[in-house]
């Protein structure tokens, strides 16, 4: 009889956590030794609330699934005082349902399902009114990512993962133009992945998995991709390294991560320049307060390296008025401006007069960009790296 | 099943999937994986479809007659998947079988579930059928065959619990 040692368990102390994942489908209880000896250690630990996260495990059986929630049960019973919050995942369809009968079984027992809450500020950007700004914006980069993804590595026939995909129009215009063998999109948002579907059945493509999951807890196994993208993402999430790791972890041996990021402070426009300055430092300032870095660009480098990577390659290119139609990079800019300046500002609780400063900027912005010998540009950091063999 | 669409099947003699236990994962990892490429979210339903599949597996592997061959076969019906296992059985094996299904048409099957799974000692032998059936709202036949062979047949329709 082998046994199956395909699950991880760690505690930590500081936030009185356990957490399991990976797969847990034993024969006997006896396989359950370990794991419930571990779990009664850190069960002896904690006082308050324990925390039982179960958000990455990803296969349980009822052999498991007993083991655990007898464990639970006999703490239950001797320390009534002591809180239990099993946190589990809406990415793993299952673990909610199968653990909210122990809540109700047990009174000291709760069951809290992993969503936004745990991303401050991700709303912004999740809900469909973003979804004009993303389409904007993929169309005036791609026109410089079409030429720097091969020289990043991205070849014809590779697997490829486009991890926060958003609305997934990158991932079709890669599937289009640079011919992947097969992408699989995942973003934490449904209504970008119903818009993404929705546009994919639309054009008649099919070689697009769109899957709905949190980036930096993927379901995904280890060492599948070729090729693993990530852009604008990094910048919004308060704890990057996060993702990166899980980006690290999903890309094959000798692949590449190819992630990108801005530095907002760092848009620019002429005539009007000192205005629309003024304004992007505050766009920084902003997002700070929201627990997002849109300053992270040229930070990637570091950032690459301290996740693991070798041979790094650090690109920068300019999005501008001259890209194409003017009149796409100034609905860009407007529709940064109704987000920014819009609920953004208003839920910091900014002053009118602040907001009406900062609007100003963006249309500073659009008037250079609209201007016929006016300059309006957006600046992008594209960086990938390779994962050691 | 009438109208359904076999996409794979797993055949091999009942002594060798029964000789071990991750035969079971293996196999409703791989099927789920395999059948679920082309559904809404391709990770979440096969995540729930190697859920369910593997409780089902779970359940044939400790409860199958002696010799002869066994399949385990994925259809599709629309947004529903068929899981079909094929197996041999004994008259141990049936009557087990038979108060499965008998089990399953009792009302407030969700209560009987609940119970099963929370319940102290040794673990309801049909625990896993009765998740299945509860959890993963399956509409599960039970059905013994000529030649002591049995059918379970379990329709998952998950499309929609996977959204």
């Amino acid at each position: 009889m082998s046994i199956d040692r395909s699950y991880q368990a760690s505690f930590n102390e500081n936030n009185q956590e356990f957490v399991i994942a990976g797969k847990l489908r034993p024969q006997s209880e006896d396989e359950m030794r370990p794991l419930a000896e571990a779990l009664t250690n850190s069960l002896a630990q904690v006082r308050g609330t324990f925390y039982l996260n179960v958000k990455r495990l990803a296969r349980l059986n009822n052999v498991a699934f007993r083991a655990i929630t007898n464990l639970v049960s006999q703490v239950c019973d001797t320390r009534p005082e002591l809180r239990i919050e099993v946190v589990t995942s809406s990415v793993m369809g299952w673990s909610t349902r199968k653990f909210l009968p122990l809540a109700e079984r047990l009174p000291n027992v709760t069951v809290n399902e992993y969503d936004n809450d745990f991303y401050p500020g991700q709303s912004f950007l999740e809900e469909g009114g973003f979804i004009p700004i993303l389409r904007n914006q993929t169309k005036l980069t791609w026109r410089h990512e079409r030429h720097l993804l091969p020289r990043h590595g991205l070849k014809p026939g590779m697997t490829v993962a486009d991890i926060c995909c958003g609305i997934g129009d990158f991932a079709v215009l890669v599937q289009k133009e640079l011919k992947p063998s097969h992408i699989l999109a995942l973003d934490h948002s449904r209504t970008s992945l119903d818009y993404a579907r929705k546009v994919a059945a639309e054009f008649g493509i099919a070689d697009i998995e769109y899957v709905y999951g949190d980036a930096s807890e993927m379901v995904i196994e280890d060492n599948q991709f070729d090729f693993v993208t990530c852009r604008h993402s990094l910048q919004i999430f308060d704890r990057p390294e996060l993702i990166l790791k899980e980006l690290y972890r999903i890309c094959k041996p000798g692949g590449r991560v190819y992630i990108t990021n801005e530095k907002n402070s760092h848009c620019l426009g002429e005539p009007r320049g000192e205005s629309i300055q003024w304004t992007y430092t505050e766009v920084a300032k902003l997002f700070a307060d929201f627990k997002m870095d849109v300053e992270l660009g040229p930070k990637s480098r570091r950032y690459l390296a301290d996740a693991g990577f070798e041979d790094i390659l650090v690109d920068s290119f300019m999005v501008t008025n001259g890209d194409g139609d003017p009149q796409d990079f100034a609905n860009m800019i407007q529709a940064w401006e109704n987000v920014f300046a819009g609920e953004m500002a208003r839920d910091r609780g900014d002053s009118p007069e602040f907001i009406a400063r900062f609007r100003q900027g963006f249309q500073d912005q659009i008037y250079a960009a609209l201007h016929p010998k006016g300059y309006a540009g957006w600046p992008i950091w594209a960086a990938s790296a390779r994962k050691p063999t | 099943m009438s109208g359904t669409k076999p996409l794979v099947e797993i055949s091999m003699g009942i002594e060798a999937f029964a000789s071990e236990w991750l035969h079971c994962d293996r196999i409703s990892s791989y099927l789920a994986r395999m059948v679920s490429h082309n559904r809404t979210d391709s990770l979440l339903y096969a995540n729930l479809l190697s859920s369910a599949l593997n409780e089902l597996l779970e359940t044939a592997f400790a409860h199958h007659g002696p010799e002869g061959n066994f399949s385990c076969r994925v259809s599709r019906l629309g947004d529903s998947d068929v899981i079909e296992l094929d197996l041999p059985c004994d008259d141990m094996t049936l009557a087990f079988y038979r108060d499965a299904a008998q089990r399953l048409t009792q009302p407030d099957l969700a209560g009987i579930y609940h119970s099963a799974l929370f319940s102290p000692g040794k673990p309801d032998p049909h625990l896993g059928l009765l998740e299945v059936a509860v959890d993963y709202r399956a509409r599960i036949a039970i059905v013994a065959e000529k030649g002591n062979r049995l059918k379970l047949a379990a329709e998952l329709t998950l499309e929609g619990a996977a959204a």
